[in-house]
């Protein structure tokens, strides 16, 4: 009797399993149908297979679950899927050097586990997404060298445990926090960008008091800055 | 064929090799030119005894793969694949000699951890010309000697400095109150006299000021004068 519970409850759970794999591995398909792949990296990603883990560039850990995708210099182009936040169990997510396009998803806040983001050297266009302060194990964001615009979300402020942040070379315009774990970063992290203003730029932020001794009161006129990249090299 | 090579070297050989040089130059500018920190960690290697070949084994300079220098021992890099150093831990190596001014090569570095090693000297006048973007240094557990260069007080992203257990005498230069991101700031056991610096948004404890002459004022007994001891 119990054997027949058992043999039964096996059949019952099977396609389970097989469901839970395929949910990584259909998000990753999903990736592969938006990315053009000439030098046919992914040709191993297979979705009719039980999980995503014997693919290349795929890591996995001991439940069959996805830590790593590795698919730096692939000659990649095409775009990232929101789909990519469902790999809950995601480390490491190494997308540099290639020449994807498109805006970096707001799912990816949702990858609560990530310790490395490396969306450097590409094309993405778009804001940096405040649902990136969400990843509070985050060691490495590196997304610099892409066409990146808008501000920097404050809340990255708040990821304490940020150890390597490069935001440089792209087109972000706004104030550069230097609180929180900002306030291990220089302007290294934020050269050769469109606008960025505050303390560590060098230049302070339209309407906001210069740093060093006060000027005589001026009263305010508009102020439009003309875009520019400088390398920020001063004090 | 030889005519051919003779008039373009004749007569274009310079001006071919000033835009050479130009182009160099320029795209050394316009990126981070990373012959830098290569030519950086040769120094370093080239400047300090290394008596247990820490460095001589694995700072091999002959490969040169991308991002080679990034798979040296102490060396932590912005991008494992590109030559910018971002971290130096070189921390009880047993190296001997001055502080490697070479270091000064790696525009990009932010971290410079010497400590528990047997470096002797001064520390460089010019500290914040050196490293300039420094946000944690460390040469506690040396042999330095002379001042407190006051031009840490333009390294103004320190957010750790440590230069406890060395034989650093004179004043602590008041400038490095200035420091405005201080998080940690040592210098128990050295041979330091007079007030310690007024921090702005840092709590400083008596141990970070401990096994000094004379030093006082902060947290430490009022200097001699003063009617009460200053406060931050």
């Amino acid at each position: 009797m119990e054997r027949k519970v058992g043999v039964w409850l096996i059949f019952l759970l099977h396609p389970l399993w097989l469901a839970l794999g395929n949910t990584e591995g259909n998000a990753l398909h999903s990736l592969r149908s938006n990315l053009i792949d000439p030098n046919n990296v992914l040709q191993s990603w297979d979705p009719t297979l039980v999980n995503p883990c014997t693919w290349f560039h795929v890591t996995c850990n001991n439940d069959n679950s996805v830590i790593r995708v590795d698919l730096g210099n692939a000659a990649l182009s095409g775009q990232l899927v929101p789909q990519l936040g469902l790999l809950k169990n995601l480390q490491y997510l190494e997308l540099y050097s290639n020449n994807i396009s498109g805006p970096i998803p707001g799912d990816l806040g949702n990858l609560t586990s990530l310790v490395s983001l490396d969306l450097y050297l590409n094309s993405f266009t778009g804001p940096i997404p405040e649902s990136l302060g969400k990843l509070s194990k985050l060691r490495f964001l590196r997304l610099n060298n892409n066409s990146l615009t808008g501000r920097i979300p404050m809340p990255l402020t708040n990821i304490s445990s940020l150890q390597v942040l490069d935001l440089s070379n792209n087109r972000l315009s706004g104030v550069v926090p230097d609180n929180g774990s900002f306030s291990m970063f220089t302007p290294i992290s934020f050269a050769n960008n469109l606008d960025l203003c505050g303390p560590v730029t060098g230049h302070p932020c339209p309407g906001s008091p210069p740093f060093s001794p006060p000027p005589p009161f001026v009263p305010p006129t508009p102020i439009s800055l003309p875009g520019r990249t400088r390398v920020q090299r001063n004090l | 064929m030889a005519i051919f090579v003779n008039m373009v070297l004749g007569r274009h050989f310079p001006k071919i090799l000033i835009s050479y040089g130009l182009c160099l130059l320029l795209s050394c500018s316009l990126s981070s030119c990373t012959e830098t920190d290569v030519a950086c960690l040769k120094s370093i290697k080239a400047s300090l005894e290394d008596p247990f070949n820490y460095l001589k084994s694995s700072w091999d300079f002959n490969n040169s793969t991308e991002g080679y220098i990034c798979r040296f021992t102490g060396v932590e890099c912005w991008h494992p694949d590109e030559n910018k150093v971002l971290n130096l831990r070189l921390s009880d190596m047993g190296l001997k000699g001055r502080f490697p001014v070479g270091i000064q090569n790696c525009t990009s570095i932010t971290g410079v951890d010497l400590s528990s090693n047997n470096l002797d000297g001064p520390i460089p006048d010019n500290i914040s010309a050196i490293i300039p973007f420094v946000t944690s240094l460390d040469l506690s557990s040396n042999n330095f000697s002379g001042g407190i260069p006051k031009a840490l007080a333009n390294c103004t992203y320190l957010n750790i400095l440590k230069l406890d257990h060395n034989q650093l005498s004179g004043q602590i230069p008041p400038e490095l109150g200035l420091l405005a991101r201080i998080k940690t700031f040592s210098v128990a056991n050295n041979l330091l006299t007079g007030p310690v610096p007024t921090f702005q948004n840092a709590n400083i404890s008596r141990e970070d000021y401990a096994n000094n002459p004379g030093l006082c004022g902060g947290p430490l007994d009022p200097c001699p004068g003063s009617s009460k001891s200053p406060h931050t």
